[in-house]
Formats: structure tokens, sequence, C-alpha cells
């Protein structure tokens, strides 16, 4: 497995380290019950828009348009997610996710996938599979994320988390290791990271 | 992206000074029922000022670590004419609920409204 080194120079990673040292991560695919969520993502395999509805807490069907980047089309999913597994202690909760999504071109584009979190207030940790199969080219997808919150913010405050995400997909073969923050205040919520394979990894996510 | 850093890093450090600077100490106050909640002193008096005549709860929670999932609890009370004002407390694990005197409380229900949200109460104690 080839992990790339993020383009930073010295003085950057100096940078990222005292960030990562003395300073928290995430997104929850299904939201409160009634609950409405608009997220935008952007990656190095596609660019999506995705907006949600939560009829609980347990459940979020959507509609998401994808630009894709691999194939040069543009499709509609329409999404299904269903949270499995929660785990609420008092300290930390635990969730894991099932995702599905069939696209407009046909019952043989879909997606399927799982993703996973743990977290207290100061540590995250996250994984994720998806598998996507269209008429033309089927991708799998894996990721690892970890997290820590520099401090930690009140009910309301700016939150920020320093993650490292590990990412591996089938199509171009390779793995990328990159830093990525992300920074929420009441519902609205931004994520980015970046290296040389993965390009660009940008999440934007508000929820109503 | 150094640039991007270095500003992240200077609203980081900002935020945390903020942070740091109003840690509060906590009480355990009494409630009707004789028993004690354990809740941030400073939190509680900003919150109940001015709510004399208000039923005031105090609700622990499991489970509710991160402010973005616990908006759905106070966004779902706020649905509620009769509730007057809601606070997260997010270092303790409660949330704060005053409502008009008038208002019947069903505690169960809060519970369950709770519970549907994705969080656990472990406990819910009364102030009036």
């Amino acid at each position: 497995m080839l992990y790339t080194i993020p383009p930073m120079g010295i003085l950057k990673y100096v940078v990222f380290l005292l960030f990562f040292i003395t300073v928290e991560s995430f997104a929850r695919p299904v939201s409160y019950p009634g609950g409405y969520t608009f997220m935008s993502k952007s990656n190095s395999l596609r660019d999506t828009v995705y907006l949600h509805y939560s009829p609980t807490s347990r459940n979020a069907v959507g509609v998401e348009v994808v630009s894709d980047k691999v194939s040069n089309d543009e499709y509609v999913y329409l999404r299904y997610t269903r949270l499995l597994i929660r785990k609420n202690r008092q300290k930390s909760q635990g969730n894991l996710y099932l995702n599905t999504g069939i696209s407009n071109d046909g019952l043989d584009n879909y997606f399927y996938g799982i993703e996973g979190d743990w977290e207290t207030r100061r540590i995250f940790t996250g994984f994720g599979y998806k598998r996507t199969e269209t008429n033309r080219i089927d991708i799998e997808e894996k990721y690892l994320l970890a997290g820590v919150a520099p401090y930690i913010g009140d009910y309301g405050d700016l939150h920020t988390w320093l993650m490292i995400k590990v990412k591996e997909n089938s199509y171009t073969n390779t793995s990328s290791l990159y830093p990525l923050v992300k920074l929420f205040k009441g519902s609205a919520l931004i994520e980015f990271g970046y290296s040389d394979s993965a390009n660009w990894d940008v999440h934007l996510m508000y929820r109503f | 992206m150094k640039l991007l850093f270095l500003v992240l890093i200077f609203i980081t450090s900002l935020n945390a000074l903020n942070v740091y600077a109003n840690e509060d100490t906590h009480v355990h106050l009494e409630m009707s029922d004789g028993s004690s909640a354990k809740v941030d002193q400073a939190r509680f008096d900003a919150f109940s000022e001015g709510l004399k005549q208000a039923k005031i709860l105090v609700v622990s929670v499991k489970g509710m670590v991160c402010d973005f999932c616990a908006r759905g609890i106070e966004k779902t009370f706020k649905r509620d004419p009769d509730l007057l004002k809601i606070d997260v407390d997010l270092n303790f694990g409660k949330v704060l609920m005053a409502y008009k005197p008038t208002a019947k409380i069903n505690e169960k229900s809060i519970a369950t409204t709770i519970r549907d949200n994705g969080q656990e109460v472990v406990k819910i104690d009364t102030l009036y």
C-alpha cells in the first residue's frame, strides 16, 4: 500500500502539528426527527449536492445530484440511510450507519456502504466503506479517520477538529493520507483536507 | 494552504482562550423532590435569571457529546409553545428547560423526545 505524503513544507508540518497538539471532527448522515440537511461534497471522484429528510433519528431519505469526474456523467441518486447501531455512554457515542442509493440511470446503477464512528468531546474516530456500481465501472472506496479537539467548546461555540484521514479507492488504486480540518458552529459545518493524490476533499453541511 | 492554516490557528486560539476564560465551577442544586442535580452554577444562574415563576427542569442526558447532534434537542423542544427557554450543557451532559408556570410537565414525553433525537435520558430533576 502506497501512502503519499501531504504536500506540505516543513513550516506547514510544524504549524499543523502545533495546531494538532494544542486544539476536534464528524458529520452525521441522519438528522433529528423532522430535520432537513443540506450537504455538498467535492473530491477527486465526484462533486455532489445532497438534500435529505429524517422522519426519525434512525432513518434519512434524500436526493443526491452527482457530477461524476470518472465518467463525466451527471446523475441523480435516491438515497436511504439507516442508523443501525447507536451506543450512548455518559462521555461518548458510537454509531454504525448503512448507506444505499439507486440512480435515475436504472437498477444497474447503485451504491451501498457502511460508515461508523465513535467520539468523545476530545477524540473522534471513524471509518467508511462504499461500493458504487454502474454500467461502466465499479468503484470501491474506503477511509479511516481519527481526530482530536484542541479545545472543548461550549454549546454554540465554534468547534474545531483536527484530523488525519486515510483514503483508498479502487479506481485509481491509490491510498492517500492527509490532514483534514473540520469546523462547525450552530447548524453549519465545513470540512476540508488536501493531498497530492486525493486533491481537495471538501464537505459542507447545514441542518434546518 | 499556509495562509489557510495560519488563519485557522488564529481563530482556534481566540476561541480556546475564550473557552478557558469562561471555565465555570459547578454546584449541587437542591431540587423540588429533595434530590440534587450537579449543574454549572454560572450557567444555571444565567439561565434562570428572570424566570422566577417558571418550572425549571434539569435533564441529565447520556450520549450528548457533540454540539451538532444536540441541536436537534433544542430545535425539537422549541416547537413546544409552553417552553420559555432551553440550554444545553455539553460539559455536564444536561439540558436545562424552563416552562411556563401553567404548563403541564410530562417527564415521560420529554424522555421520549430526547430518545427519539438519539440520546438517552438518565434523570429528570424538577425545580418548581
